[in-house]
Order: structure tokens, then sequence, then C-alpha cells
């Protein structure tokens, strides 16, 4: 049976219907299950949290979603083991829970992605690059090695920020998977655009089976998004930075 | 009831009457009521009548030249009559589909509150596709500041506080910016433009009109959204007035407060509703709440299905307790739409916006809320604690009301060149101060605070090429491209070139990224229609806007105006018509982005030089007095415009970039720029004499704006591009693509890493 996906939405959402496409292209059983639907969530196999505003991003992104019904439901499924990925404000929502990088207790976050370095929003065109082993995470395992993955920054709040002790501790635990990156794949930390500490684009946890990733895999998924360097003639195929969500449905099938 | 004695009143005490009501109407309006109705109209009926016969609402001013713009054509679904036009994109496994387009003004607001007003602008422009029945897919925004020079704290403050308002709510409900363009000029200093598009998506069958439908007798009034409070009162007829720097304080009282985050669960919710309505095919009527509030939005959708409305104030869900009535009724609340249905789904309806959504824990009080119904008698009523507070004709209260102006012609352009200029200043000089110039430098720092990519399906955001590309279906290569233009440094000197300039601009914009241009909306932004000069610009406007539609067989689907944009002294903004063109792409993968794709390639203009330098950077940059604008030739540009279509479906272009502010020059640097510093190893250009392809002289052939396109072909496409190209003279042959990083032409050559500094940099002070 194929494992059963479900992309919630909370008040403030705006990325669910791109997430649910790009995970039916690559081949998951992807529903979107909203925030009055959350009784249902019990039958789903993995979460994806897909970016956006969850209740407008009072005190901090992701604060007021982390405490949220469906939260209950994805802790006890990150805890069981199933895999969770949170995309943009869906990473927000998940260090928020202290599910990422779990260094913590539940719901007392020890590391968080607040504001800019530029104290605004910011859209930009990003690469990300893999730093960790492929071990290390399972949602990412299945990527090729040394892939640059295309993926769009676009987030007021992507800085990752911690204490001077948390961040060792993110570093030297293997918490950061994914690292911007220019285009022949150096990780230098002045490249994350908006001053992320240890360049750091996305973490996991101890476990590896929940993965917190600041800009979006999502956007530039298919060959449309990217005509100038499309991967075949299929235009609507996707390509880019679908690999990550293909190694997602890789896990998934394994799992 | 609380009323006022019209009749009992001599017009100077009338007048003062009136004007501490707060009301714009005139003596001769007031009066004109209080005959019609045959007694003192109430307060409420005043603030109705003072709303809905603003300029802002009626057009009163303006009306009579609107007639003048083509509407119809081939693929307009729906013209200039409902909340927003509609043009059709293409099939798509059976069913046909539409774009939605609307194009407004929020530039009174803006200059007032800045952040809230820029937000509430694409709040509301965002509200008017949602009622047509459509998803949201794409907004855009041209934007007109004052001079932003460090000296200049307010003016800077201005800037960046529209800024930060469009990205706030655009970005919170998850809709691309896809386009826009930005001007400084210090004539906008006390009245800045911000202009609004928005685009949906809609199967061409299930449109919903902005009205009561035919069968709607006893339809129930549902309004959906946002609890109404005191904010936005006296919002259309503050829209119709000049601003006056001394009232600023109090003019803020009338400008809307956003919210974004609702907007975001309405829209979802609404989706919803729709997708239930279409399952079970009924029909219905739908309408967002804009200037005039509920009185407005209620008095337009039930008489424009041929009905008559009755209200209760009291049922409306209100944010806080004693509102008066006339708050109620035409306050202009932001985030709310009011629904026409019939009675057997309205439980339904309440059920997925309160419950399914729960709007009420998602927003102080807001709901779902029945108000009243839609009656076959022909009446407007109103009523609030039991008591009868408006009861009017209702074809009195929406009919047409218009002024009839006098209109003075802008003068003639005076001076013009009859030889090439002599320039003192080098042309490197000349070309880094271009490339600084805030008119021409990178838009980057600016539209990077802007969500372009949500939703996952642009296919080129802004600054990638002319026009930005959406594809809008899933599982389908249709797409389309969107283009919004208006030089106000041309509008300063020939009114009615600058329409055709601007339509010229969008269009061709359009058509450099290889989409099919299949319509346009325009946001006339003029000054006081009382002022017979500044009326008169308008009038050349539409004139113009009028003529080059159809001279490039467009129609204007939807539009605006704007009038009363001057400073207090009453000197009025440069006339500023704004047109934006959608384009259409049958098959999303032939479209053309501007970044120089290889080494070895040819590159040719499509276009012709011409002297004439008045509205250009240059002119500014130097000082010149030239008010010789170019000519455009329509024919020409339409046979252009024609190959270069047909060249794209073919795939011989590479890439291609318009011509537009500061030139030939800009645009050769831009195309280098875009392929560097990316990913891409940088490519140069080498730019041919003047001899081979140009009759005017330096200054003019590299720097003027006269329009015309630049593509990239690759020397194996070179004989098929010629060949395609035929008789066509105004194709010619500039220059090559070279491995060097510069950009080349006779004894000069630039590195184009200095280049870039010098256009990359001037805004990133501003918008850091």
């Amino acid at each position: 049976m194929t494992a059963r996906v479900a992309v919630l939405v909370f008040p403030g959402t705006n990325s669910e219907e791109e997430t649910r496409d790009l995970l039916l292209d690559c081949g998951a059983d992807a529903r979107i299950v909203h925030w009055s639907e959350s009784a249902s969530l019990a039958y789903y196999d993995a979460f994806v949290l897909p970016g956006g505003f969850a209740y407008e991003d009072r005190i901090r992104a992701g604060a007021i979603a982390a405490h949220d019904a469906m939260l209950d439901v994805v802790i006890e499924a990150a805890q069981a083991g199933k895999l969770v990925m949170g995309i943009c404000n869906g990473a927000q929502i998940l260090l928020e829970a202290g599910l990422v990088p779990g260094s913590g207790e539940i719901r007392r976050p020890t590391a968080a992605f607040t504001h800019n370095a530029q104290g605004h929003f910011i859209c930009e065109r990003v690469l990300l690059r893999r730093t960790v082993a492929a071990e290390r995470c399972a949602i990412a395992a299945a990527l090729p090695e040394d892939a640059l993955i295309p993926a769009w920054a676009a987030h007021g709040q992507g800085r990752l920020a911690a204490s001077a002790a948390h961040l060792e501790e993110i570093e030297r635990g293997g918490h950061v998977v994914f690292r911007y990156a220019d285009a022949r794949g150096a990780t230098d930390a002045h490249l994350a655009p908006q001053g992320s500490a240890l360049g750091a684009a996305a973490l996991t946890n101890r476990e590896g089976n929940v993965l917190a990733i600041m800009p979006h895999p999502e956007r530039d998924a298919w060959n449309f998004n990217h005509l100038d360097r499309r991967e075949g003639a299929d235009v609507l195929a996707p390509s880019g930075g679908s690999v990550l969500f293909r190694s997602f449905v890789t896990a998934l099938e394994r799992w | 009831m609380r009323d006022l004695a019209v009749a009992e009143l001599d017009d100077e005490t009338l007048r003062a009457r009136a004007d501490a009501l707060g009301l714009a109407l005139r003596v001769d309006e007031l009066r004109g009521i209080a005959d019609r109705l045959g007694r003192a109209p109430s307060l409420v009926e005043l603030y109705a009548f003072d709303a809905q016969w603003s300029e802002h609402c009626s057009y009163k001013s303006s009306r009579a030249l609107l007639s003048h713009l083509p509407t119809k054509g081939a693929d307009v679904v729906l013209g200039p009559a409902e909340d927003a036009g509609i043009l059709h994109l293409g099939e798509h496994e059976g069913e046909r589909y539409g774009i939605v387009i609307a194009h407004e003004s929020h530039n009174h607001p803006s200059q007032v509150v800045p952040f809230e007003g820029a937000a509430t602008g694409i709040g509301g422009i965002v509200r008017d596709v949602l009622c047509m029945g459509a998803e949201v897919v794409a907004v855009a925004d041209p934007l007109r500041f004052g001079n932003v020079d460090p000296a200049r704290p307010h003016q800077r403050a201005v800037a960046r506080g529209v800024v930060d308002g469009i990205a706030a709510y655009g970005n919170a409900i998850g809709v691309p910016n896809l386009a826009g363009d930005c001007y400084f000029d210090p004539e906008f200093d006390d009245n800045v433009l911000v202009n609004v598009v928005a685009l949906g998506l809609v199967k061409e069958s299930q449109i919903i009109h902005s009205r009561v439908p035919k069968h709607g007798a006893d339809f129930v009034l549902l309004l959906v959204g946002k609890a109404t409070d005191a904010s936005g009162f006296g919002g259309a007829s503050f829209s119709s007035v000049a601003l006056d720097a001394r009232e600023t304080e109090s003019n803020k009282g009338a400008v809307q407060v956003p919210d974004p985050f609702l907007k975001n669960v309405i829209m979802r919710a609404s989706y919803r509703v729709f997708s239930m309505l279409r399952a079970r095919g009924i029909e219905v009527g739908f309408k967002d709440l804009g200037a005039g509030g509920i009185m407005g939005c209620s008095a337009e959708l039930c008489s424009a299905g041929g009905f008559g409305a009755e209200l209760d104030l009291d049922t409306v869900n209100v944010a806080v307790d004693h509102l008066l009535p006339e708050v109620i009724a035409v306050g202009e609340t932001q985030e709310r739409l009011l629904w026409a249905l019939p009675e057997e789904i309205v439980d339904e309806v309440e059920r997925i916006y309160n419950e399914e959504f729960s709007l009420p824990q998602v927003a102080q009080n807001a709901r779902a809320v029945r108000i009243g119904r839609a009656t076959a008698a022909q009446r407007y009523q109103l009523r609030h604690r039991g008591e009868l507070v408006m009861d009017v004709p209702i074809d009195f209260l929406t009919g047409t009301v218009r002024d009839t102006l006098p209109a003075q012609p802008p003068a003639p352009p005076r001076e013009r060149r009859e030889h090439d200029l002599a320039c003192e200043r080098t042309l490197d000089d000349v070309l880094h101060a271009t490339l600084a110039h805030r008119d021409v430098c990178s838009r980057a720092p600016l539209f990077r605070h802007y969500d372009a990519v949500v939703r996952g399906r642009t296919v080129i955001p802004r600054g990638e090429a002319d026009a930005g590309v959406l594809a809008p279906i899933r599982g389908s290569q249709l797409a389309f491209a969107l283009s919004v233009d208006g030089n106000p440094r041309i509008g300063r000197i020939d009114p009615e070139r600058a329409a055709e300039h601007a339509v010229y601009e969008a269009v061709r914009n359009v058509v450099a990224v290889g989409a099919e241009p299949i319509g346009l909306t325009d946001c006339l932004n003029y000054g006081s229609p009382r002022d017979a000069r500044q009326f008169g610009e308008l009038v050349a406007g539409i004139d113009g806007l009028a003529r080059s539609a159809r001279a490039l067989g467009l129609a204007y689907v939807s539009g605006n105006v704007s009038l009363y944009n001057a400073a207090s002294d009453g000197h009025a903004i440069p006339a500023s018509p704004i047109v934006a063109c959608l384009g259409r792409l049958t098959d999303v993968s032939q479209c053309v982005t501007l970044a120089l794709k290889e080494v070895g390639s040819r590159l040719y203009l499509v276009g012709e030089t011409q002297r004439a330098l008045g509205g250009s950077v240059l002119a500014a940059l130097l000082s010149l007095r030239d008010e010789g604008v170019p000519a455009i030739d329509f024919e020409r540009v339409l046979a252009e415009h024609r190959f270069l279509l047909a060249a794209a479906r073919a795939g011989l272009l590479r890439s291609a970039h318009d011509i537009s502010d500061g030139g030939l020059l800009v645009t050769l640097a831009e195309m280098s720029f875009a392929c560097y510093p990316a990913q891409r190893a940088a490519i140069g250009i080498e730019l041919d004499g003047l001899a081979g392809w140009s009759n005017v002289g330096r200054y003019e052939s590299l720097f003027g704006e006269w329009g015309g396109i630049v593509v990239e072909v690759a020397e194996r496409d070179v004989d098929r591009f010629e060949e395609l190209a035929g008789a066509l003279e105004s194709v010619r042959e500039i220059g090559t693509t070279i491995p060097q990083p510069i950009l080349a032409f006779d004894d000069d050559a630039w590195e184009i890493d200095d280049l870039h500094r010098s256009w990359s940099r001037p805004l990133q002070e501003l918008f850091p």
C-alpha cells in the first residue's frame, strides 16, 4: 500500500497546493488536510508542513501553530519515527515545536529561524548542498551525491539563531542537512542570503526522520519553472528542486 | 431620525452644514436629492449619495470619455462592466479558461498612510478578481514616487511604506507579484501613485457575475468577512478631492485597515464555496465591498440584476457597539464581500465560512451573516434599531450622474531639434549616469521584498524578462504574460503621446517574451477635472489610448480613473495613463527571457531609430529642452510584432529585450547583466558601427527611447530568421555576442562588471 502523506493547512498557510502537487508528481499519495479536519490525521503515514504565515506569524513565525492540535499528532508521529518535513513556515513550526534540532523538550525550542539580517522579507533564487552523510537524514538520503538543489528563499524570518552552545551542538551533531551554496558547490556561511547561522538552510533532528528546510524547492520544481535549464522536452515534468521530494517519497517507500 | 432640512436652508448655510458633516456633495446635488425624495434626506441617505455620486464611484466627469475606448474583441469574454474584465486564455481538457483582470489605483490612501494604503490597494483588487468566481493567481504594481534623495525623509518613508505594505499583504495571502514598474519624480512628492493589478483564473462556464441573477427576487444577501468597524468612513469621497497636507491627519480616518491573514482564509473558504456551487449548478451573485461599503455593494449588486434591496443594519457583525447607522452603511472596513444566494444554500455557505474555515476564530467576530434580501420592489431600504433610516428609489441611487466639464487641449510640444545632438559629455560618462539613473537602475532591491513564486506556477519572475510569465493551470502548457507601463517623463510634455507610449510599451514587453497580446487595462491617473487644462490632459490621454489600442487590434476590459492627483497648491502630477497588457502563450516552452544565452550569436534590432529625445532619461540628465517625443508608426509596429511572435514560435529567439528607459545601450547591458554574475559564464557584446543600422546621431541611437526590441539569434538560425523577416525593413543586425565580458562600440569598450556596479546599486540605499 502506498504511504499516505498529509499536507497540513493552518490558518494563514499559503503553499499547500504546489506542495501537494509536487508530492503527487513524485509518486506520493498526498492530500491537503485543514485545521478543522485534524481528527482525520491519525490515518496518515507522513506529514508535510508547507509554507505560509500560520497564525499570522504572531509572537514568532511558527510559535502559535506549534501549539495547534494538529501538532499533537505530528509530534507523536515524529517520536514514533514517521517522516515529517516542514518547508519555510513549516520549518519554523517544527523548530518552535522543539522537534528540530530536538535537543530540548517538546515545545521548548532551543533554536529558531528568525528575522532576516536585512530586517525584511526576501525573495531570491538559492542553491542548496547536502553537507551531511546520506544516512544522516532519511528524507534527504536518496539525493544524488553532491547534488546542488535549486530553490527559492522567500521568507522574512529565515535566519537560524540559537545560543553559541546550541549552535555548537547543532553543528557537532550533524543537524545541518543543507547549507546555502554557490554554483560551484562551495558552502560558505556568507552565502546565506539572510545571515543564517552556520550558513544553514535546513536542519534535521537526532534521529534524522524530521527535516526543517527554509527555502522552497517546490517553487523551482518543474521544467516550466526554469525553462533555460530544463531537463528533457516535457515542460510539465518535475525537475530541479523536485529531487528532494523524490528523495522524501523514496524514504517513504523504504519506511 | 437625524436628517438635513435641505429645503429650509439657503445655499450658504447648506454648504456650511454639508461641510461640517464632511459631505462632498454639491449644493445643487443636495437640493436634487431632497426634491426627488420629497422630504428632508436622512443623514444615512446623504452619506450614501455622497459615496455613490463621488467621482470615485460614479466616474461622473470621465464616463462619457471612457466610451471612446475600444472594449470588444475576439478574446474579450467580459468587458468593463463589472468588478473585473475577463480575457480568453485558451482551452484545456475541453474547458475554456479565462483570465480575470482588474486594475485600480490606491493613490490617496498610500500618500496619507503608505503601508496601510498600499496594502489595502492589493486587498481591494484581489477581492475584485475573487468575486468573479476566480482563483487569484497574480498581482502587479506600477509605482510613482517623489524625489527620494537622502535629504527627503518624508518621500523616502512613503516609498518604503508603500513597498512594505504591498509585500506584507501580497506575500501573506500567497499571490505571486509578477510585474510592475517604478519611477521617481519630484512632481509626485505630494501625491504618489500606487496602482495595482490582479489576475485570476476562471473556467468561462463558471463565471460569477456581480449581480443578483434574473430569478433572484428574495435572494438572501450574505455578508462575509471582517467585523464592520469605524475605519474607512468617507473613503470614496476622500479619493475624490485633492490632498491637503494640513488635513492629512483628519484624512487618516478615511483609510482602511488591512488584514491579509483573514483574507487568506476568506479566499480559501470562497474557493470551497465556488466548488460547492459548481457541483450543484446554482447561479448566484458575488461582489466585493469597496467604495461605499455595505450600501454601495448591496445597491449595485441588486440594481444590476433589476432588483431593489432591503437590509437590516442591526444584523451586521460589528467590531464595536454603538456604531452610527451611516458608518455601518457606508464605512469601508476591509476584507468583506457580499453574496446573493437562494435561501436553500445559505446555511451551507454559512457553515463553510463560519465552521469549516472558522472565520470567527480567525479574526474577532469575522463571519458570514445574513443582512438582507433582494426585492422586486425598486427601493433601496435600510433599517436600524427598527427605524427605516434610508428609503430611496434604487435607480436614483445607482443611476448615472454626469458632470459636463470644459477641457482645454494640451499645448503642442514647443521645442524640437532639427539636428543631431552635440553632447559635451563623453559616452562613458553618459552611459554610467544613465545606468545609475533612478528610472533605469536595477529594481531588484525593491521587488525582492515581494514573493514572486508562491503557488509554484511562476515561469518568469520579475527582472528576468520584459514581462512576468505564469502557467496557471496544472497539467496545461497554457501560460500568460503581464506587463504594466507608463512613462511620466513623457506624460509631462505630451499627454496624448504618453498614452500611446504606455500602450506601445506594455504590448512590446509582452511580445518580447514571445506572448501574443490579447487585451489591455488602463488606470488613468490625472489632476483635477475642474481645472480645464488638467481635464484636457485626460481627454487627450483617452484619445491616445483609444487610437493606439485600435491600431493594434486590442480592447480594454477593465480600468479605473483616479482624478484629483495634485498637491495642495493645485499643481497636478504629470499625466499618468498606466496600461497593463495581458499576453497569451499556448505553449509555455516558447517564452523568451532577456539573458543572453550563447557566444557567437547575432543581435538584431527590430525597430527604427529616431532623432526625438523628448521624455528620455538622456534629456533629463542633460536638461535638454526637447519636447519632441518619438512618434509611433503602429502599422510598422504591428508587422514587427507579428514577425517576432512567428520567430519566437519557431524557436529562433534565444533572448529578447525591449528598448525603453535609458535606450539601446541600457538594453544591451541588461541582457549581459542577466547572465552575469549568475551561474553562467559572462557573455559580452560587440555593437556594430552606427552606419549599418541608424540614420540618426550617436546619442539619439544609443540613448533615444524610440521603442523596438533587440533579439539574440544563434548563428545556426540566422538564415531562417532573415528569411522570416522577409521584406520587413526595420530588422537590422547590430552586433554579436562575444566571450569577453565587455560591451564594445567603436573605440569604446566597457567592462560589464563596471557597468553592473553603476546599475545595480542606486536603489540599494533606499531599499536596503
